[in-house]
């Protein structure tokens, strides 16, 4: 088993690996910016480290100083968390390289993942739907034409680099694609130093629906079920909810089992996410695999009763995953993460600055994961979550009940937050009927 | 792993018998101590650095504690905390990575500074090695060296104070 282990990361995560790490008796090192002194996973964490200034680049993104934090401290392994150098296939090998154990996959599953073309490549030959397309790079604009014609519009353009909506083009017709080419060329250049695209069929409304999967080194890999994420803005994620209000058991079973061909294909180990897009007519189709432990990871430990960072800690130790043998996980009611920013609901304008009180709802059913406390300065330098409030019900309407209430009884002073927003939602009636795709914020964001 | 009290024992017995060094090897440490001629000035320990252990990097922490270094550095020390009461005046070095901090290029040679020594701006102070590379610390004004508040091979922070210097 691992003895002490650095988290490479900040905030709620890092204090959920804290968590994690004390219930199997390993120590735990944080490190921290300056700007990140009066953190809580500083002072939750058996010991810690200041690694660099408030900006990230000198501090949780900077790989000598974590690595030279891990030396100091005598660590024996790293948990990267969300975020920062998370994915970072170079930092999971200086890891290594270093002695030191990188809990979660292998650097090359990373940088297999990493890349999108490559990724789709991969899981297409493991019997894995992806979405009809170009098979990797585009070669020039007469190709993305001659694809576009045989597949139909609409077509996008996505960067293989890429994420986050950078370097991403739709285009409806051959004219719209003949100027996009270029211009999303110029931006995965300018935002990944690699000028790469690729192109696939656009889905007008899908869901976004991702499976969680488990793998240990001794060759099991399991999926725990799935993660209905379609309420998005600018493809960040407010409100995940498992399972899916639409998937049938046969769906479940099929998409599952895509995802452990997926999580085979790129010889993974750790716990990982499979993304597909859901279309209207019942088709899915691979995304990207996400190569960490994820924000909404607490959705699935409230239906499955798995604690997935403790079986990261496990596996990384060359462990077995601790789930019964020879069994599917089972899902148990209905869950739902609402994230909480720091941010105005109407506006999303981030709102760093001092949390004056807090007081977290409690009582059934109801987990809240967050690093505030009264008197806390949100700093400005980084992301804007600040809390996650996750209820659990026997199904989905009192999960939605259990959401309402704990929202109502959650109260932040001092900066604005989220929280009015997801309220809105649980009120909204396409929500509460499950009529969900990735276009729903757009009405909240044209008003 | 080397036990604290083990180390201290081999250093004790690599002072007090002449023995230039002794190596050891187990279970994936490796510890190396070398005697040196007359104490070093200053603080400057007479250990050596611990080989570079990636099984267990651990070992390199009871170096921080090591022995009978202080003895001369002492008074020079109370004297110097005497004179960072005011603090008024003074300008701190802190250290701008996180790393293991040396006073001197390697363990047979003598510090960079000690206190009262008089420094030019751009004038090497010390060493934090991070991920086995040695950076130079240079100091950022001319002055006179008032207090070196890190012992030699003490891990440090980013930020942390490790001299203070009254500007010329």
């Amino acid at each position: 088993m691992l003895s002490k282990v650095l988290i490479a990361n900040r905030g709620e995560i890092a204090l959920r690996v804290i968590q994690a790490c004390r219930e199997l008796g390993v120590a735990s090192v944080a490190v921290h910016s300056e700007a990140d002194r009066d953190c809580l996973h500083v002072q939750m964490a058996d010991e810690s480290v200041c690694i660099g200034g408030p900006y990230a680049n000198t501090s949780y993104l900077n790989v000598s100083a974590v690595i030279a934090a891990a030396e100091i401290t005598g660590a024996d392994g790293v948990h990267p968390g969300y975020g920062f150098l998370a994915e970072n296939a170079h930092f999971a090998e200086i890891v290594q390289e270093c002695g030191l154990t990188f809990i979660g996959p292998s650097a090359d599953a990373i940088r297999l993942m990493g890349n999108k073309s490559a990724a789709r490549q991969a899981v297409a030959a493991a019997g894995v739907p992806v979405l009809p397309g170009s098979e990797g790079p585009l070669q020039g604009r007469q190709e993305a034409l001659r694809i576009a014609e045989q597949i139909g519009y609409p077509v996008i353009l996505k960067a293989s680099a890429g994420g986050g909506g950078r370097g991403m083009r739709l285009a409806h017709d051959a004219r719209e694609l003949r100027h996009a080419f270029d211009t999303a060329r110029t931006e995965a250049e300018k935002a990944f130093g690699d000028a790469s695209v690729y192109l696939e069929k656009y889905l007008e409304r899908p869901r976004h629906i991702e499976f969680q999967v488990l793998a240990d080194g001794h060759g099991r890999v399991v999926h725990l079920g799935e993660r209905e994420c379609s309420i998005q803005r600018r493809h960040q994620k407010l409100l995940e909810e498992a399972p899916s209000a639409v998937l049938t058991p046969e769906q479940r079973s099929e998409m599952g089992r895509a995802a452990v061909a997926a999580a085979r294909a790129a010889r993974y180990t750790s716990a990982g996410t499979v993304e597909f897009l859901l279309d209207v007519d019942g088709s899915f189709y691979f995304m990207e695999m996400n190569t960490r432990i994820q924000v909404e990871h607490a959705v699935t430990e409230m239906v499955t009763d798995v604690d997935l960072v403790r079986e990261q800690l496990l596996i990384a130790s060359g462990e077995r995953m601790s789930l019964p043998p020879r069994r599917a996980v089972h899902v148990r009611g209905h869950a739902i993460e609402f994230r909480i920013n720091a941010e105005d609901p109407d506006t999303f304008a981030p709102s760093p600055g001092t949390v004056s009180s807090v007081v977290l709802p409690g009582g059934p059913g109801v987990r809240v994961d967050t690093h505030i406390y009264s008197g806390y300065t949100i700093p400005p330098y980084y992301d804007s979550l600040i809390a996650k409030v996750i209820v659990h019900g026997h199904d989905r309407n009192e999960a939605i009940a259990r959401g309402r209430r704990a929202l109502e009884m959650l109260r932040i002073d001092g900066v604005s937050t989220s929280t009015r927003l997801h309220l809105r939602i649980l009120r909204d009636s396409d929500f509460i009927n499950g009529n969900l795709d990735t276009h729903f914020m757009d009405r909240y964001l044209h008003e | 792993m080397f036990k604290f009290d083990e180390i201290c024992e081999l250093i004790r017995l690599v002072g007090s018998t002449g023995v230039a060094s002794v190596e050891i090897e187990r279970a994936g440490s490796r510890l190396k101590i070398e005697g040196t001629a007359p104490p070093a000035a200053e603080g400057m320990t007479s250990v050596a650095q611990v080989a570079s252990v990636p099984v267990a990097p651990m070992a390199q922490q009871p170096l921080a504690v090591a022995p009978a270094p202080t003895v001369e550095a002492a008074p020079a020390l109370t004297q110097a905390e005497a004179e960072a009461s005011e603090e008024e005046g003074l300008h701190f070095v802190a250290s701008p990575i996180v790393g293991t901090f040396y006073r001197a290029p390697n363990p047979d040679a003598d510090p960079y500074v000690k206190v009262g020594d008089f420094v030019e701006k751009g004038q090497v102070l010390c060493i934090v090695e991070a991920m086995k590379l040695m950076n130079e610390i240079e100091s950022d004004l001319s002055g006179t060296i008032v207090k070196v508040y890190v012992e030699n091979a003490q891990p440090v922070e980013f930020g942390e104070r490790l001299f203070a210097i009254r500007p010329a």
